[in-house]
């Protein structure tokens, strides 16, 4: 604040030659998880941006490096931490991709079922937030109404909202429980009611659809050369998908369609996302149907999977076993490998270096929000700066997948 | 499928592919630093490979090697579907791990054939220190620019303690309040702080700013103020001139 | 399962046949061997692990584990040898009745040119390793959380490795005495015991003290300490280092550490002259060792050492000199010099009033930086050593010199031979000031009192009478904290790795010794331990720079 009780000269008086510097964040409520945008503004456009990211950066990749395979689902849950299944399953898919192992169907369809449940709430969570920062309030409440039967759901199953750290190398933590099925089965009509209220708010709103079309542009070609994935390249008009182009667990018996978009702009970014709820709930439904009621969880091999617990405390060989796999970690075989998986973002990398050892030599997390954040600055060029706010909000940068 | 990408690879840059494998069903091929850009350009440009989709580029730190660096890049192409994995092995044996100005591990960047590889060299710069030549804009990215070292080394500990960081000098930034700044309506009316020799001595050394006020904002003359308050305090100590 | 036809001998060549090669091959890869050599012990040569757990290459052989069992071709000419037994049968739901090869231990089997021997490419291998692992945890008890092996147990390793199934017996497991004290040093906990009968062999064959036997048949089979004895011989604790799994353990690392926690240094054994080649074991999370574990070492020490040297591991934080002392104050090192420098004024006029005392316990990095200080600088004729005084020795390993680098100073000064301590207090009054080296000194501290009006400036690492005596006092790194090079009673130099950070103010003896010099105004400029090597050895053969590559000097 400028001291008042200040000598003021006429003279003094100096309109700025330099153009203005304004600083958005890092904290924001309008930057998703701490990024800092410094923009150079002529009036209120903006002429220059920098988009800085790295306030959320927790070291994950030199923090996985002194584990063990299996310590290194927290953090991989704390990536995307609006979906963190999805990023189990894929941490999953990779190290089993290295041992070579199959997880039995049951585990196939179980890990398809909550990462889909993640998926939806990904999507409501970005639309309702970027919803909320227009102005738009109750679409946004109405979306975390939905969100949270969806965590209930996830609550029942892994214990946790959010964090659940559930996956396993092999299989899962823990079979569904009794109520998984009826419960999915409840919870999906009325998440459906939900997204058709708030889209009944919102896709005829006049205010809400200015905002939107022709904000935040981009072309496909740029799309693909800065390695954009997920709903915001589907956006533009490209239909990537990893569950259909490099099918993996059971997505390859499941019927869904995969959502596309024309212009890639703000407005087919959110389209994209709505249109996916629906497609994930369709997934849903058929997961509930196929999968099978009775069989194994966990792959077979007792270097790779936990024994039970009686048969820990009673018998020496499930000691030894429980001992090599804690204190020594998964010995998988040397070498590197890079596993891709549909995330909420995007695909969801994973170039893991073993050593033949217990412990991962380096794990590389290749996170969607990474290409899609580092051409937020052009597309904000020549934008004003209420555009950045649904530029911003409809790439669904997530801060801890964006600075692992 | 992505055989095909290798095998056209092996035909055209036959001395600089150094080994390829195929471990875990993924295709790989280790290449000359110095060839690797026009190996990625080759990538981009030729309709066998058309590689368009950049995905990522990373590095792995093996200090046991002489060439510790091994630079990984993964890409994909929309129209064929095949991946590949590019390495090159860099290193310097030489380089301090603590050295900010070391730039003697170097490698091309990409981000002229693929503009997404632009953050990704700038996280492999701040995270192991490979400078990429041509790089438009090699900064820190996940890390705030006065940070000393690389972390994801293997010889950066991961319990290490950075030093603290000075106040940014920031132009037209004014330092934190002084005593005398800052919410001047409610200080005036302490007693205390007028006989503050430290406040009295921070005013006389103020620097005078710029202030953006329309002519019809401006308070009243100062001299009028400093008569109100001398009124005030006339009855105590007599006050230094200001 | 194939029976292999006996084949024709080749026709005999008309000339003489060439000798032979002397390989054998396991599982296809050809390894040589030597006269006299088993195929397990070939097969440890070349690196490849035939799991075992009796055996011992530095013992007698008692193959009575069965885990080596490898299969090997029938002799020329003759049919192979095949047991029957019982195979369950899937299918049929019932054992039905199938050969197998008899297999041969390979701890026992004498290797012979040729010899063509099937390790893990044998599924009749694999069954037995399997068979015998599940034998032998049929009575272990799960102990796995409180037994100080875990971590480095064999049972654990071999069960991954070779079983991963459960065990079929239904029963409660035999209960034997657990945590029976053999002695003063060992504990023994008959239920972990397999009976391999390391223990018992060693301390009848290495430490010539045969004490420990085998009690009982079958399953109450246990190792007793013979009546009226206890197991206290000197060399106890490595009964403890030989035994594979958590029966035999140390009552001084016992429930101390987990062993994944900690990191190995190579060093070398600062008990005595023997510099047996040593393991130090520390936490890096705490800065402490923990034990100390033997190195193999076929010219010093083979595979032993003995108990004074694997307890002496806490030497290198006890008893330590950590800040610079002067007149029995605290101080800062660069208080300490300062006041050196402001004592020993003049020094260089007087050469041959300065007496330098060399120490047999400290690096001969150390002992060099001393040496040259005094002789190129200052210009000094006349040299002392000093150490600890001498003890018990024996035939096995250990040296009446409890001083590990006796050899090495003595080496240094081979122009001025250095005279012991004593004679240095017989004429004390021809000097004003001693410089010296340790803290540990031979003969009994009330003789010291001679050097109590001397300006005496030590710089040492533990303390001791030289260091209490000292009017300055400088604190230097213990043999853990820094490289360094120790010369043993054959005459080998050998090189001790860093393990720990620097306790205190502590910093390496030779650094202390230049800096010494720079506040006595001489250009002892040596900053980096490299640099003091090659100066040491000036035009010789470089000094071992990792331990492993020791020379014979």
């Amino acid at each position: 604040m400028e001291p008042l009780d200040q000598d003021l000269e006429e003279g003094e008086l100096e309109m700025p030659a330099d153009p203005m510097s304004l600083n958005l964040g890092p904290s924001h409520p309008a930057m998703h998880g701490t990024v800092r945008i410094v923009v150079e503004l002529s009036g209120e456009t903006i002429t220059k941006a920098d988009v800085q990211i790295g306030y959320l950066h927790r070291g994950f990749e030199k923090m996985c490096e002194r584990g063990t395979w299996n310590q290194i689902y927290p953090y991989v849950d704390r990536l995307n931490y609006v979906s963190p299944m999805l990023n189990n399953v894929g941490f999953s898919l990779a190290v089993e991709k290295m041992l070579g192992v199959t997880v039995p169907e049951r585990s196939q369809y179980y890990r398809v079922a909550l990462g889909e449940l993640a998926r939806i709430s990904d999507h409501l969570t970005c639309n309702g937030a970027m919803a909320m920062e227009l102005g738009a309030f109750t679409p946004f409440l109405w979306n975390i109404r939905a969100r949270e039967m969806i965590w209930d759901i996830l609550e029942e199953e892994t214990g946790a909202r959010l964090t659940h750290s559930f996956g396993r190398v092999g299989g899962m933590a823990m079979p569904p429980s009794k109520y998984f099925k009826d419960m999915v089965r409840a919870t999906l009509p009325r998440v459906l009611a939900v997204v058709l209220e708030s889209e009944q708010l919102l896709l005829k709103n006049r205010i809400f659809l200015d905002r939107l079309e022709n904000v935040g542009r981009i072309s496909k070609e740029d799309a693909l050369d800065f390695g954009w994935t997920g709903p915001c390249l589907r956006s533009t008009g490209v239909p990537y998908d990893v569950r259909r182009a490099h099918p993996y667990l059971v997505y390859d018996r499941l019927e869904f369609d995969v959502p596309v978009g024309s212009t890639g702009d703000n407005f087919d970014r959110f389209m994209c996302r709505e249109e996916e709820i629906r497609q994930s709930i369709r997934i849903l439904e058929q997961c509930m149907d196929q999968m099978p009621d009775e069989g194994p969880m966990n792959i077979d091999d007792p270097r790779v999977v936990l024994p039970e617990k009686e048969d820990v405390y009673t018998t020496i060989e499930a000691t030894i076993q429980h001992f090599k796999i804690v204190m020594e970690g998964i010995k998988v075989p040397a070498g590197e490998v890079y596993s891709y998986t549909e995330a909420g973002n995007g695909e969801l990398g994973f170039y893991l270096v073993s050593d033949g050892s217990g412990t991962p030599y380096r794990c590389r997390i290749r996170p969607p929000c990474f290409a899609i954040t580092q051409c937020l600055d052009k597309l904000i060029v020549g934008a004003m700066i209420p555009d950045v706010v649904p530029t911003f909000g409809s790439m669904n940068m997530i801060g801890g997948e964006c600075d692992h | 499928m992505s055989i095909v990408v290798i095998d056209a690879l092996k035909q055209r840059f036959a001395g600089a592919i150094l080994e390829t494998h195929a471990q875990f069903g993924d295709d790989t091929a280790v290449v000359d630093p110095d060839k690797w850009f026009e190996i990625s350009r080759f990538l981009r440009t030729d309709s066998r490979c058309a590689m368009n989709m950049f995905v990522d580029i990373t590095a792995v730190d093996y200090p046991d090697r002489e060439q510790r660096f091994e630079i990984v890049m993964h890409l994909r192409s929309l129209e064929r579907g095949h991946r590949v994995r590019l390495k090159a092995r860099i290193g310097d044996p030489f380089g301090e791990a603590d050295d900010d100005d070391d730039d003697t591990v170097q490698i091309d960047s990409v981000t002229p054939i693929w503009q997404g590889a632009n953050w990704f060299e700038r996280e492999v710069f701040d995270m192991f220190g490979v400078v990429f030549r041509g790089h438009p804009d090699l900064r820190r990215i996940l890390m705030y620019p006065e940070f000393k070292g690389f972390p994801l080394r293997k010889d950066y500990p991961a319990n290490k303690i950075q030093p603290l960081i000075e106040f940014r000098k920031v132009q037209e930034k004014l330092p934190p309040f002084g005593p005398d700044e800052g919410m001047s309506f409610g200080r005036q009316t302490h007693e205390y702080h007028r006989d503050d020799p430290q406040m009295i001595e921070a005013r006389a050394k103020k620097p005078k700013s710029k202030v953006l006020l329309a002519p019809s904002q401006q308070k009243a003359p100062a001299s009028q103020q400093k008569a109100a308050v001398t009124q005030q305090k006339a009855p105590s100590t007599p006050q230094k001139e200001s | 399962m194939t029976t292999e036809a006996p084949k024709p001998s080749p026709a005999a060549p008309a000339a003489a046949p060439a000798p032979p090669p002397n390989t054998i091959t396991i599982d296809g890869r050809e390894i040589p061997f030597e006269k006299g050599d088993t195929v397990i012990k070939a097969a440890h040569r070349a690196g490849i692990d035939i799991p075992h757990y009796c055996w011992h290459p530095g013992l007698s052989v008692a193959a009575n584990c069965r885990m080596c069992l490898v299969e090997l071709p029938p002799p020329a000419g003759r049919p192979a040898m095949k047991l029957e037994v019982l195979k369950w049968d899937a299918a049929k739901n019932d054992y039905v009745v199938d050969t197998k090869p008899k297999l041969q231990p390979a701890c026992q089997q004498a290797c012979a040119p040729g010899l063509a021997v099937l390790s893990e490419s044998s599924e009749h291998v694999a069954d037995a390793r399997s068979a015998v692992q599940e034998l032998l945890l049929l009575n272990h008890p799960v102990d796995c959380p409180i037994c100080d092996q875990a971590g480095e147990c064999r049972l654990q390793d071999y069960w991954l490795e070779h079983q991963r199934k459960g065990k079929r017996m239904k029963q409660e497991v035999v209960h034997k005495p657990k945590a029976v004290s053999f002695g003063p040093t060992i504990v023994y906990d008959a239920e972990r015991c397999i009976v391999c009968t390391r223990c018992v062999r060693f301390t009848e064959e290495i430490a010539n003290d045969p004490v420990l036997s085998v009690r009982e048949r079958g399953n109450l089979n246990e190792i007793v300490v013979s009546p009226g004895r206890e197991l206290d011989n000197d060399y106890t604790l490595m009964t403890e280092h030989v035994c594979p799994v958590g029966a035999l353990t140390s009552k001084d690392f016992r429930f101390k550490a987990r062993v994944w926690f900690l990191r190995s240094a190579r060093t070398v054994c600062q008990g005595c002259a023997t510099g047996c080649n040593a393991y130090l074991d520390f936490d890096p999370r705490n800065n402490t060792p923990y034990r100390h574990r033997p190195r193999e070492n076929m010219e010093v020490n083979k595979y032993w050492m003995c108990d004074d040297g694997m307890l002496s591991y806490s030497r290198a934080i006890e008893g330590r000199l950590l800040e610079a002392l002067v007149n029995g104050a605290e101080a800062t090192v660069e208080e300490a010099l300062a006041d050196a420098k402001g004592m020993l004024a003049g020094l260089a006029a007087k050469p041959d009033r300065v007496a330098i005392v060399l120490s047999a316990q400290h690096s001969l990095e150390d002992n060099w930086a001393l040496y040259t200080l005094a002789k190129a600088y200052l210009g000094v004729t006349r040299f002392f050593v000093t150490g600890k005084p001498l003890g018990r020795g024996d035939e096995i390993l250990m040296s009446e010199d409890k001083n590990p680098n006796t050899a090495g100073v003595l080496r240094l000064c081979e122009s001025a031979p250095p005279r012991p301590l004593a004679d240095l207090l017989k004429v004390a009054d021809e000097f004003d000031a001693v410089l010296a080296l340790g803290g540990d000194i031979e003969v009994d501290a009330k003789e010291l009192a001679v050097l109590k009006t001397k300006k005496v400036v030590t710089i040492a690492s533990h303390v001791g009478p030289l260091s209490r005596i000292a009017k300055i006092a400088l604190p230097a790194s213990s043999w853990a904290e820094v490289d360094g090079s120790y010369v043993n009673r054959q005459g080998r130099v050998q090189t001790s790795e860093r393990a720990l950070v620097a306790r205190g103010s502590a910093v390496p003896g030779w650094l202390l010794v230049g800096k010494l010099g720079r506040a006595l105004g001489f250009a002892t400029n040596w900053k980096r331990l490299s640099e003091l090597r090659r100066a040491m050895v000036g035009d010789g053969p470089a000094l071992p720079s990792k331990p492993g590559s020791e020379v014979r000097a």
